[in-house]
């Protein structure tokens, strides 16, 4: 009876919208509403108002600042709450390395990671991506890229590290708490741009007040690139503290044969 | 300079607290948490200023960026929210003293960021009450959830399943207010509330506004744990984390609330033409969530699973309001919202308190608990005479508001489910009464035994829940003026 009531509500629900969603605008239409009304502002006004040639970017870090600081946040909250249940529980291994029968001995298998010799590759590799995310940082706001991309390269480099491991000195290492701290100072950089600018006598992340010697229309690069490193740091401290949770509780074990 | 930026650095000072947090805990043991703590104070200290200012001067627009509205984010602070703003930071602030007790494990990271994710839940709830942005609104909610995912999942092994199932649920909550967003966005391109309330009052989008309806009551239905959307609530509630609990029972659930109205009332407004179905709609959901949750509550032994069902049936009577829409009955809505936050919250800090005095949450157990533990028990009967809506108490003058407004559009079955939803809730909360004044002692052996009664700390919620209770009842005439400076505009 229950599951049938359910299945009587799904197919209503579903249903209706194929009835009602013809409110949608038809893609691509140039008088729709999202594409006439706040839009042409931006596509007119973004590269002289904020001083970036991208406009994604404007209107992300500049226009709608606000609401990406606090995406950034939400990011910190995911990694500390990560840490936070995952270090409160009992300590058990997830994953039990297995035993692996050879010549009537038992011997516990090598994971395939550590049998294949990356660690000439590694070490060209991680200073490379390292480098190109510094470029995709600082050219975030002339062409694609930003802080979430540069952060996830220097996270994604720490994970080759932790990954290939066992080596003799890893490029950086960061223990859980740090890395957790680092993860805030990530997007509080982001809230400290904004707080300069009030202590200038401006508005909550107006640029323009930031009080540097330099032209006005210089003032929303440097306030964009400011807020792109908080970004940046946020996001790879998080990938980086979820990585390190995760890392403490498994021991990898996938060679069986 | 701190007076032009209100609005928005009540929300800047707990997040910089939050983020820095963990770094300061590692610095001193102690400091992170002071930090955390002052922070919370001084958004209170303000919230207390901006709640002048709008009383003296009207409504406050914060543009963020000082772009024009509607191309940049826009806080819009009228009375009504800056009411909320200080009823949040209030119990923010006490539940921020209040939980440091109830923290086992006190490595530096994980009590770091314990107090982080607690400044990022009050963070994420005073920016709700603050945007005036579609959007924005989003994120906060968000913040909100994540941070409450967290602090139910704190609270062993049964509050990680009930976190678990709320996230499920609530992840469609979130999902389902965001498809009513990007509707209404796409019929008027547009994010902030003011600009879609103009453009939309035109009345050519009547077909947008019923669908967009139709998802944002689910949305935040679930959200508030209003009747049929409520099956994630009662264990999330019994089973969060200790020292949180008073602030997730007793804010978290008013927020999306408040959120439907400034949907229904502030952006589609009166005039929508199918605002009778939009009431009739939310007032049999709250008379069911008003008789359901008492019924419910009635058989719990455990205290906290008797609350929680209290709660849906505390929510139901804001919804009534909603659905009645008179601006008196509206304000009796929002002052329900606001003394039951005390109230919810004070029994949480009760039981919490018990708990830590004596380790049991069994209602049998509380016989003349009230010898050894008097003013906990001195607020446990003041909050449940409130529940029940016994004069002078917050209670009885928001079921008041709500009745009055009901007679004044003749909803008569809605007074004669608020009598009967009442009087259930006089059953359980006399045996409440019952159990801690006249049952035999249960010879319950003390865990904290030094000093009077409990930690100074512990002390200072439990009488500020006292007097608020008392206070909001006794200067209710004054709370509903400031109020109806707004609803006197928005109702019907």
């Amino acid at each position: 009876m229950r599951k049938l009531f359910t299945v009587i509500i799904l197919i209503v629900a579903i249903s209706t919208p194929f009835f009602a969603f013809d409110v949608l605008p038809v893609i691509g239409d140039p008088d729709s509403a999202p594409n006439s009304h706040v839009s042409d502002h931006y596509i007119e006004h973004a590269v002289e108002e904020c001083n970036s040639p991208n406009m994604v970017t404007a209107v992300i870090v500049d226009y709608r600042a606000f609401d990406t600081m606090f995406e950034t946040t939400v990011m910190f909250l995911a990694g500390v709450s990560v840490v936070l249940l995952l270090a409160g529980r009992p300590k058990r291994r997830l994953i039990s390395p297995s035993a692996v029968k050879k010549r009537g001995r038992t011997v516990r298998g090598k994971a395939v990671y550590e049998t294949v010799n990356k660690d000439v590759m590694i070490s060209l590799i991680e200073p490379l991506i390292l480098i190109y995310a510094v470029y995709v940082l600082f050219h975030g706001e002339v062409s694609l890229g930003g802080g979430f991309q540069a952060g996830a390269l220097i996270g994604m480099t720490y994970l080759l590290d932790v990954m290939v491991g066992k080596r003799q000195r890893p490029i950086f290492n960061l223990s859980k708490f740090r890395s957790a701290a680092l993860a805030g100072v990530g997007p509080f950089i982001y809230a400290l741009t904004g707080l300069i600018s009030v202590f200038a006598g401006g508005m909550y992340l107006e640029y323009n007040r930031l009080p540097l010697p330099v032209h006005q229309a210089e003032l929303h690069s440097i306030g964009i690139t400011a807020v792109e490193i908080g970004v940046t740091i946020g996001v790879a401290g998080t990938i980086i503290t979820i990585i390190n949770a995760l890392m403490e509780r498994i021991s990898f074990d996938d060679d069986n044969d | 300079m701190i007076e032009n930026n209100l609005p928005v650095l009540i929300i800047i000072v707990p997040l910089c607290a939050a983020l820095l947090c963990l770094l300061l805990t590692g610095i001193n043991r102690h400091l992170g948490r002071a930090v955390v703590v002052l922070a919370v104070l001084a958004s209170l200290v303000m919230s207390v200023m901006q709640l002048g200012l709008v009383i003296k001067n009207g409504p406050i627009h914060y543009a963020i960026g000082n772009y024009k509205v509607p191309f940049g984010i826009e806080f819009v602070i009228d009375s009504l929210n800056a009411v909320i703003i200080v009823m949040i930071s209030t119990i923010g602030f006490i539940s921020a003293v209040y939980a440091d007790h109830f923290v086992t494990d006190r490595r530096p990271l994980l009590h770091g960021a314990y107090n982080t994710i607690i400044a990022l839940l009050i963070t994420g709830l005073l920016g709700m009450a603050s945007t005036g942005d579609v959007f924005n609104l989003y994120v906060f909610l968000e913040i909100t959830s994540l941070s409450a995912y967290c602090l139910i999942a704190l609270g062993g092994s049964r509050g990680i399943v009930s976190a678990y199932r709320y996230m499920l649920v609530g992840t469609i909550a979130a999902t389902f207010y965001l498809v009513a967003a990007a509707l209404l966005y796409g019929a008027t391109g547009t994010l902030n509330m003011d600009d879609m309330a103009k453009i939309l009052s035109s009345g050519d989008y009547d077909t947008v506004m019923l669908l967009s309806m139709c998802f944002l009551i689910p949305a935040f239905g679930i959200k508030m744990a209003l009747f049929p959307f409520h099956g994630w609530q009662p264990s999330a509630y019994t089973h969060a984390e200790a020292g949180t609990r008073p602030l997730i029972t007793g804010v978290m659930g008013k927020l999306p609330a408040y959120a439907m109205f400034r949907f229904f009332y502030c952006i589609f407004g009166t005039d929508f033409r199918y605002v009778r179905y939009l009431m009739l709609a939310l007032g049999v959901f709250s008379v069911c969530s008003m008789l359901y949750g008492s019924l419910m509550a009635m058989w719990q032994n455990d205290i906290r699973k008797m609350l929680a069902y209290s709660s849906v049936a505390q929510i139901g009577y804001i919804s009534l309001g909603f659905a009645i829409g008179t601006p008196i009955a509206l304000a009796g809505s929002f002052l329900h919202m606001i003394g039951h936050a005390f109230m919810k919250g004070g029994l949480f800090f009760c039981t919490g308190a018990i708990r830590y005095k004596f380790g049991t949450t069994d209602l049998n157990d509380f016989g003349r608990i009230y010898k050894k533990m008097p003013l906990t028990c001195g607020l446990l009967t003041v909050a449940a005479l409130s529940m029940i809506g016994i004069p002078p108490t917050a209670g009885f003058f928001s079921k008041w508001y709500l009745a009055s407004g009901a007679a004044d559009q003749h909803y008569w079955i809605y007074i004669a489910v608020l009598v009967i939803s009442s009087l259930l809730n006089a059953v359980y909360f006399f045996k409440l009464i019952e159990k801690v004044f006249i049952n035999e002692d249960a010879g319950l052996k003390d865990k904290w035994s030094r000093g009077p009664e409990l930690p100074l700390t512990m002390l200072i919620p439990i009488v500020v829940c006292f007097v608020a209770i008392l206070g909001i009842g006794l200067f209710n005439a004054k709370i509903v003026d400031v109020l109806l400076l707004t609803l006197g505009e928005v109702g019907l």
